[in-house]
């Protein structure tokens, strides 16, 4: 298995915010972890990416255990997750935000080079921007852009870390109908076209059921049903879950 | 939005050529050269003491100005690491009569040393938990220099009888040699600083300031990045500590106050941190309201305190902060003009 978590638990005190579950993911897959609010979707993207370490249980990538790995480590390793809640260096102008993403896999710490000579490092921040469409705006500071802009701008900064694996937050939060769908494109794409493996936190459903190859459902912190988009909409205990039924 | 274009290359290696020149143009030494000049002919315009001060408060501004301005982490005690400096220059010429460029490195080395060993145990505080650690650490340091350690700092009275120092034939007691001594060492932190700004590293301080849960998240160390701004700036504290040593001839105890380190606070905030030239400003500034004013009243503080209002209340992001400002909005406007048009 590509990436997996071996009953993996978060407690915040007394509340267990992810209770034993236990995540696959192959490579290549694009996978939706859906759940109503607090089923513990964001706490789990976080117990993968390293942002803090789990109560129990453990977490792999490639066979290799990255249970008590840091952000910046997973990040290395090419787990890169974006936030729910934007997450940009606002007053940067567009291109040096996703340059110093781009940047973190050459060098850090010269502090004599000019990041002008950074040839490389420029084109490849160029080509992120072509693929988030943000290349007009390359020149503005981030703080300017429209709020669906930044949530571009928030992949594309992912993105230019070279990932393997995706760990979408909620991307589409806050957009508007129409921008839902260029998202939604945006976010096959990458799958398809750049064969990156990503796992998506979503609310909306059409977008979820459109374009994953697998569905997982929490319910307060535990794995409620998982299995292809059909296969979990036609459950009936996440329908009871989800529309409120009994 | 536009539809998105993965497949087919819409542009060619031309345009991306084109792109890059708006973003990312050559860095221009410019201002570095520009202020060289300035600071050339500045002990011709004000007093030569005067201006050496400025140069020396310039250098402790200039790091000081990595750390608040360009990393965004707020030390309330560089004091210590200015005062170490001044005082391991001043005793090293005191008692062990070493030559000026041993005093000078021994007080950086010191001073660099002490930032790794604060920043060992402090790096990991935020905020204003950070800045209340390193005050913690200055007082610390001023109180041992005031009485356990009277006997070889003289406590009070501050640290006397160095000898005077002689570089190629001058004796650097004198204003003028002095300040072109300082003058060289400025020039090459000058370019220095530049480098660092427009390096990798700089703009990794930026990303730092700005959203440090991204820049882990984008595979950094950020813990390693503040520890580093946080040693480069000891580095300049230190230089200009013991630079202070030789301007002064003797080393007061103030210089490990934490009168110091809010002063220099101070100057970096009206000059506008997180400018290049800003902490260089504040500093002419602040020294030259200083002087000027106590020639006419022993109760200067107040008349400079009464002006910093105001031009606070002008220039809200400090003076060349605002002015940075002001251009950048500028050309916002003629970007979003260029936008609207085509």
């Amino acid at each position: 298995m590509y990436l997996r978590t071996e009953k993996v638990s978060k407690h915040f005190g007394g509340l267990k915010a992810v209770d034993e579950v236990d995540f696959h993911l192959r490579q290549g897959q694009l996978k939706s972890i859906i759940g109503p609010n607090g089923a513990g979707k964001t706490t789990l993207f976080n117990l993968i990416a390293g942002v803090y370490p789990p109560t129990s249980g453990k977490v792999f990538f490639r066979d290799k255990e990255i249970t008590h790995l840091s952000l910046h480590e997973t990040s290395r390793l090419g787990i890169t997750k974006t936030y729910q809640i934007t997450h940009i260096f606002p007053s940067l102008t567009v291109f040096e935000n996703v340059r110093i993403a781009a940047q973190s896999r050459v060098t850090s710490f010269n502090f004599w080079r000019s990041t002008h000579s950074l040839r490389e490092v420029n084109e490849r921040t160029l080509e992120i921007l072509e693929q988030v469409e943000l290349v007009e705006k390359r020149s503005w500071l981030a703080s300017t852009l429209s709020h669906g802009e930044r949530r571009y701008l928030e992949i594309g900064i992912a993105l230019a870390t070279r990932p393997e694996v995706l760990l979408l937050d909620e991307p589409t939060a806050g957009m508007s109908c129409a921008e839902t769908n260029l998202c939604a494109e945006l976010i096959q794409k990458l799958n398809k076209n750049l064969q990156l493996t990503i796992v998506l936190v979503e609310h909306d459903m059409t977008v979820v059921m459109g374009i994953s190859d697998e569905v997982l459902v929490l319910n307060e912190g535990k794995v409620l049903a998982e299995g292809t988009p059909q296969q979990v909409s036609d459950n009936e205990e996440v329908q009871r879950v989800y529309l409120g039924e009994r | 939005m536009e539809k998105t274009n993965f497949n087919q290359k819409t542009t060619h290696e031309k345009g991306r050529a084109d792109w890059l020149r708006d973003v990312d143009a050559k860095p221009k030494t410019r201002i570095v050269w520009g202020t060289i000049l300035v600071l050339a002919v500045l002990p011709f315009i004000i007093s030569a003491p005067l201006a050496a001060e400025i140069l020396i408060w310039g250098i402790f501004g200039l790091g000081f100005n990595l750390l608040l301005g360009y990393t965004g982490v707020l030390s309330f005690g560089h004091a210590a690491y200015f005062g170490l400096g001044a005082y391991c220059c001043g005793l090293a010429l005191r008692y062990w009569h070493v030559s000026l460029w041993v005093a000078l490195l021994l007080g950086v080395v010191a001073s660099v040393l002490l930032a790794c060993f604060i920043g060992a145990l402090a790096i990991r505080r935020r905020g204003v938990y950070f800045a209340m650690i390193s005050l913690a650490f200055g007082q610390m340091l001023y109180f041992l220099a005031l009485s356990p350690l009277k006997h070889i700092t003289r406590g009070e009275d501050g640290l006397t009888h160095i000898p005077v120092i002689h570089l190629f034939s001058f004796s650097l007691n004198k204003p003028l040699p002095l300040y072109y001594f300082v003058f060289v060492i400025m020039s090459g932190l000058l370019y220095l600083t530049f480098r660092i700004l427009h390096s990798p590293f700089g703009k990794l301080l930026q990303a730092y300031r700005e959203n440090e849960e991204r820049a882990r998240a984008c595979g950094f160390n950020t813990t390693l990045v503040k520890f580093f701004s946080l040693v480069l700036s000891a580095f300049y504290a230190g230089l200009a500590g013991a630079l202070n040593t030789i301007y002064l001839g003797y080393v007061p105890l103030t210089t490990l106050f934490w009168l110091t380190s809010g002063t220099m606070v101070m100057m970096t905030i009206l000059g506008g941190k997180g400018t290049f030239l800003g902490p260089l400003v504040g500093v002419g500034v602040f020294l030259f309201l200083q002087n000027t004013i106590s020639l006419f009243t022993p109760r200067w503080e107040l008349f400079v305190g009464t002006i910093f209002v105001f031009i606070i209340l002008l220039f809200p992001g400090g003076i060349m902060g605002t002015l940075r400002e002001k251009y950048a909005g500028y050309q916002m406007s003629k970007l979003k003009k260029r936008s609207t048009l085509s």
